[in-house]
C-alpha cells in the first residue's frame, strides 16, 4: 500500500496545543466565530484506587486505509488521494446527513455553519509538494509524524496511535 | 495535478500563487530565544507561519505560541496610527494625530518637565518586547536620567544577581556532558521548549534528572527518576539541608572547595539547621527524598543545576533561594567544570553566542555624572549596586508618595502594569503622572491611560540585529508590510533623539549605524549579515575552555565563588545577610483567614503574560481564567470542575473558575496571571518583595479559596463584591 498516515507518540505528546494552533493557521479556522481546528489535544489524568496516570492526546482524522466514512457516504464526497492515501472531500453535495460522523469510529467529521461536512484533509496538496502537514510540522517534540503506511516504523507500536486505534476499528468495520 | 484553488487553499508557496517564503524571526517572547521562521507571504501580507528548518536555533521547530504569529501580528487591537487622548485616562478615547504632532509634543512635555523638576522626574520604562533596550538606556541617561528600568525587574535578573554574588557571573547548566541533572523548577516543555530535544536525548543515553516543583508538570511525567515537591518559596531550606548531607556524609569535594570556594566554614556550620529533625515541616519534602537526592548527586560524575528566570526568584527570599541552590555548585565541585556549570557572558540582548559585541559601551556610554539614583536605590540598595538602573516595582510608590524626589513623567515602550503586583496602584500612578507615554503594538489596558499612543511595529515588520548561540549573528530585513503607520521602536527613539536635539551623535545615527559601531571588532559586517537569509557563523567564536574561569580567579572581591559574599559584608548598612539564609517565604496576614498559597508563576504553554490572551486561537485552548487546585481542597470546599469560585487575598479577591487537578500539592493555588478581568497581581502586595532584587513574590502569597453559590450573581469576570464574611 503507497501512501501515508499520520501517526502520534503517545509517548512524546505534551498538550501543548502547537498542532493545534498550526492547524488553524493552516486552514484559517477562527474560533471566535465558534469554528474548531480539525485537530484537538487533550491532557488527561485519571485518578483509580488512588493511582494517578496522565496522559496526552492529538487527535484528527485517522486517514483509515479502510475509511468507513467513505462508504457511508451517500453523495460520494470522500475519497482517497492516490498518491498520498489521505481521506479527502469534495462536499459540493453534501447533504449535511451526517452518516459520515456516525460510521467513524473516532467521531471526527464536523459540519460548518453550511451544514457541510468537514474535516483534516492531511494538508494533501502540501504533501503533494513535498511538506508535511502543518501540524506535523508544528509538532516542537517531534510526536507527530507523517509516515509511511507501508516504510520503517518511526514510533514503537506500543506508543503508536494509529496501532492503538486500528483495534477500535477493527471491531467497529 | 492540484488545481490553482488546491494551491491557493494549501497555501502553496509557488509562481502560481505569488505566495513567497520569507526569512524573519519570532519575537513574542524574549530575546534569548527569537526563533528563525518562515513567513508565508502574499502581497506584502502574512498569510502563515513555519519554523525555518535550517535556522541554527529552532531547526525548524516553534512553539504554541510562536506558531500563533499571524493572530499577534495582526490582532485586532493593534493601534494604527499615534494617538494622542481625548478622553478621560484609562477612558480608551484618542484621536488620530501625525508623527510629526506626537513628536513635537512629546519633546516639549519631557524638556518642560526636565527644566522644571529635574531629569529624573523622567523615568523611562522598557516592557515588551526588549530589542530596543540598550538604545532606551541610552536614551535616558543622554537625557540626564537614571531612570532607565525594565520589566527585568520582575525577570531573570534576580538570578543573574544571585550569581554575580556568587561567582560574579551568570552561569548555565552544561546539560550535554552531565550525567545528573538537577532541574530546579524546570519544566522545558512549557518554556524554553528548545531544551526538551537535548533533556530526552540525555535521558535516553542515561542521565539521571532529579525535578524539583511542587506540580507534576510534563517533565516530572517525561523526565523525572527522582521528584521533589518542596512548597513554593521553601526551596532555599530544600537547598541548606541537601548540603548538610552531603557535608556530614563527606559527599563534597574538599580540594575544589580549598582552592576556589570562599566562606566554607561559616556555610558549612549555618546549613545545620536544616536536617532530618526539620526540613519536612519546612518545605513539605520528606527527610528521606532528601537522602535520596544527595545520594544520587554523590554517585553522579557530573551534575548541573538549571538557570531559571522566574520560578525560583518570584519570592520575598528569591535570590538567597538561588544562592543557597546554586552553592551545590560549588561544594561539589561542579562550577565551571565539564557538566557542571558553565560561566558564560553576553554578547547581545542577553544572547550567549561565543563572542562579544560592544554592546555594553553603546548603552552605558552615555550615563549621567551626579544624576540622583534612580528608583527604588534607596529600599534595594544592592538591586542599584549591581544594575545601575531603576528597580521599577518601587516606581509606583515613588509616583504617588514623591519620595526621594518626584517623577511626574513616564516615556513607556510596551509598558505592561498588568505584569506588576498590585495593579489597582500602579493605574492609580500612572492616572496621578502629568505626562505618559506609551508605545505598543496594542492598545492595552496600560497605554489606554497614556497621553500619547505611539504605534509601534513587530520583528516582521522590522529588520533587526540579533545573535544565537554557537557563533551566529544575523541581521533580519522586513518581511511583510507594516501595519498601518507603525515604526519600529528603534526609528522611534532615534526620531525623538533629534527632535528632542539630545546632545548624543551616535543616538541620532541610527540603529544600523549603532550595530556597526559594536561589531567593529568582529571579522564581519553589517552587509554580510544583511545579505544572507540566515543567521552566519562569525568567524573565531567559540566559549572558552571549562575551567578557566575558576583558574583565572573570578569576578568577585575575593576571586572566589563566595558562598560568603564579601560585597554584602562590605555594606553593613544594606541589612543583608552575606550568608544564603533561609526566612519563611509567606507574608504576614492571618493563616485562618488566608490558609493557602498562591503561586502565579506556573507557566502554560499558551501564554505570555498577558499578550496572548486576547488571541483566539490561544484563548480557545483554556477560554476561563482557571485556578488550579487539589481534588483534597475542591473537595473541602465543595468545587466542581468548571466551578465559580472566589480567590482572595489580604488586598482582595477574584472570581475564577476551578479547575480541581491532582498535578498541584494541597494547599497551593496555582493561577495564571495577565487576564484583565480576573487580574491575579491585584491580589498581590507591592510590599510583599525580595529586599536583595526587589522582585516580588509572586509565586508565595497567602490565600483563601470559596465556592461561589448561585453562579448568576459571581460570575468571572466581574468586580468581586466586599467579602461578607471572615
Amino acid at each position: 500500500m503507497k501512501g501515508y498516515t499520520i501517526d502520534l507518540d503517545l509517548e512524546k505528546c505534551i498538550s501543548c496545543g502547537a498542532c493545534m494552533v498550526a492547524c488553524m493557521d493552516q486552514k484559517d479556522i477562527h474560533p471566535e466565530n465558534g469554528q474548531k481546528p480539525f485537530r484537538t489535544v487533550f491532557d488527561l489524568e485519571t485518578n483509580r484506587d488512588g493511582i494517578t496516570a496522565y496522559s496526552h492526546l492529538s487527535l484528527a482524522c485517522m486517514h483509515c486505509v479502510d475509511a468507513p466514512c467513505i462508504t457511508a457516504c451517500p453523495s460520494a464526497c470522500i475519497r482517497k488521494d492516490e498518491e498520498t492515501n489521505f481521506t479527502i472531500f469534495d462536499t459540493a453535495n453534501c447533504i449535511g446527513c451526517h452518516s459520515c460522523a456516525m460510521a467513524c469510529p473516532f467521531g471526527i467529521p464536523s459540519f460548518g455553519e453550511d451544514g457541510k461536512m468537514e474535516k483534516c484533509d492531511g494538508c494533501y496538496v502540501r504533501v503533494h509538494h513535498g511538506m508535511k502537514p502543518a501540524c506535523v510540522k508544528a509538532c516542537p517534540v517531534e510526536a507527530l509524524r507523517l509516515v509511511e503506511l507501508e516504510g520503517d516504523k518511526t514510533i514503537l507500536p506500543e506508543r503508536s496511535l494509529q496501532e492503538s486505534s486500528k483495534n477500535i476499528l477493527d471491531q467497529q468495520v | 495535478m492540484d488545481s490553482l484553488n488546491e494551491l491557493i487553499k494549501g497555501k502553496i508557496p509557488c509562481e502560481e500563487t505569488g505566495i513567497q517564503i520569507r526569512h524573519t524571526l519570532c519575537a513574542i517572547c524574549s530575546p534569548a530565544n527569537n526563533c528563525g521562521i518562515d513567513a508565508y507571504v502574499k502581497d506584502g501580507r502574512l498569510i502563515k507561519v513555519e519554523g525555518t528548518q535550517e535556522h541554527p536555533k529552532n531547526h525548524g521547530f516553534l512553539c504554541t505560541k510562536g506558531q500563533a504569529n499571524r493572530a499577534f501580528i495582526y490582532r485586532k487591537d493593534r493601534i494604527l496610527t499615534p494617538l494622542k487622548r481625548v478622553g478621560e485616562r484609562g477612558e480608551g478615547k484618542f484621536q488620530a494625530i501625525s508623527w510629526e504632532e506626537a513628536y513635537g509634543e512629546i519633546a516639549a512635555r519631557l524638556n518642560g518637565i526636565k527644566a522644571e523638576d529635574g531629569p529624573e522626574a523622567v523615568a523611562f520604562f522598557g516592557g515588551y518586547n526588549k530589542w530596543y533596550r540598550p538604545w532606551l538606556r541610552r536614551f535616558a541617561h543622554s537625557f540626564g536620567s537614571m531612570n532607565y528600568g525594565t520589566e527585568s525587574s520582575t525577570c531573570m535578573t534576580g538570578g543573574w544577581i544571585a550569581w554575580k554574588l556568587s561567582s560574579g557571573r551568570l552561569s548555565s547548566p552544561d546539560m550535554g556532558n552531565c550525567d545528573l541533572f538537577l532541574g530546579w523548577a524546570y519544566n522545558p516543555y512549557y518554556s524554553r521548549y528548545l531544551n526538551v530535544k537535548l533533556a530526552e536525548e540525555c535521558k535516553g543515553k542515561g542521565t539521571k534528572f532529579i525535578i524539583v516543583d511542587p506540580r507534576i508538570t510534563p517533565a516530572v511525567e517525561k523526565l523525572a527518576d527522582l521528584h521533589l515537591r518542596p512548597y513554593p518559596g521553601t526551596d532555599g531550606a530544600l537547598a541548606l539541608c541537601m548540603a548538610n548531607i552531603l557535608i556530614q556524609k563527606g559527599w563534597i569535594d574538599q580540594e575544589y572547595i580549598d582552592t576556589y570556594v570562599h566562606g566554607f566554614a561559616e556555610y558549612a556550620e549555618y546549613v545545620k539547621n536544616f536536617h532530618g529533625g526539620n526540613i519536612e515541616a519546612l518545605t513539605g519534602v520528606p527527610y528521606v527524598q532528601v537522602e535520596e537526592a544527595c545520594r544520587m548527586i554523590h554517585e553522579s560524575r557530573a551534575m548541573a543545576i538549571n538557570e531559571n528566570s522566574a520560578p525560583i526568584p518570584h519570592h520575598k527570599n528569591g535570590v538567597q533561594n538561588y544562592r543557597a541552590i546554586m552553592a551545590l555548585s560549588a561544594i561539589t565541585g561542579n562550577y565551571d567544570r565539564s557538566g557542571g556549570q558553565r560561566p558564560v557572558k553576553h554578547t547581545f540582548t542577553h544572547q550567549v553566542s561565543g563572542f562579544l559585541t560592544r554592546e555594553d559601551d553603546f548603552a552605558d556610554g552615555t550615563e549621567p555624572k551626579d544624576a540622583r539614583p534612580a528608583v527604588g536605590a534607596e529600599r534595594f540598595p544592592l538591586w542599584y549596586h549591581m544594575e545601575r538602573e531603576m528597580q521599577v516595582v518601587d516606581l509606583s510608590r515613588q509616583i504617588l508618595e514623591g519620595t526621594p524626589y518626584p517623577v511626574k513623567a513616564v516615556f513607556a515602550m510596551g509598558m505592561n502594569m498588568r505584569m506588576l503586583p498590585d495593579v489597582d496602584e500602579w493605574e492609580k500612578a500612572l492616572k496621578k503622572l502629568d505626562f505618559f507615554v506609551d508605545t505598543d503594538l496594542f492598545l492595552t489596558d496600560t497605554a489606554k491611560l497614556a497621553d500619547i499612543v505611539l504605534p509601534a511595529c513587530s520583528s516582521f515588520e522590522r529588520g533587526e540585529f540579533m545573535t544565537y548561540a554557537k557563533g551566529y549573528a544575523w541581521y533580519t530585513n522586513p518581511v511583510i508590510d507594516r501595519v498601518g503607520d507603525s515604526k519600529s521602536d528603534a526609528e522611534i527613539l532615534k526620531d525623538l533623539a533629534w527632535v528632542m536635539n539630545l546632545e548624543d551623535e551616535p543616538l541620532k545615527a541610527g540603529y544600523e549605524a549603532n550595530i556597526r559601531d559594536m561589531v567593529q571588532d568582529l571579522d564581519i559586517t553589517v552587509e554580510q549579515l544583511r545579505e544572507s537569509d540566515l543567521p552566519v557563523h562569525v568567524p573565531g567564536s567559540g566559549q572558552p575552555p571549562m575551567g578557566s574561569y575558576i583558574q583565572g580567579g573570578m569576578d568577585t572581591p575575593t576571586g572566589k565563588f563566595e558562598l560568603y559574599s564579601e560585597l554584602i559584608a562590605a555594606h553593613p548598612e544594606w541589612g543583608l545577610d552575606p550568608l544564603p539564609t533561609y526566612c519563611e517565604p509567606l507574608n504576614g496576614g492571618d493563616p485562618k483567614e488566608y490558609p493557602m498559597i498562591l503561586c502565579s508563576g506556573g507557566r502554560l504553554p499558551h501564554t505570555l503574560h498577558s499578550r496572548l490572551h486576547p488571541i483566539p486561537w490561544l484563548r480557545s485552548m483554556r477560554p476561563d481564567p482557571m485556578a488550579d487546585i487539589s481534588l483534597e481542597d475542591a473537595r473541602e470546599h465543595g468545587l466542581e470542575a468548571g466551578q465559580d469560585m472566589e480567590l482572595y487575598t489580604k488586598n482582595g479577591g477574584i472570581f475564577v473558575k476551578a479547575n480541581p487537578t491532582s498535578r498541584v500539592p494541597k494547599g497551593v493555588v496555582f493561577f495564571y496571571h495577565g487576564y484583565p478581568e480576573a487580574d491575579v497581581n491585584r491580589l498581590l502586595s507591592r510590599e510583599h518583595v525580595d529586599p536583595y532584587s526587589g522582585f516580588p513574590a509572586y509565586n508565595s502569597t497567602r490565600c483563601g479559596i470559596r465556592a461561589l453559590s448561585g453562579s448568576a450573581d459571581h460570575r468571572p469576570g466581574e468586580k468581586p463584591m466586599e467579602k461578607e464574611e471572615g
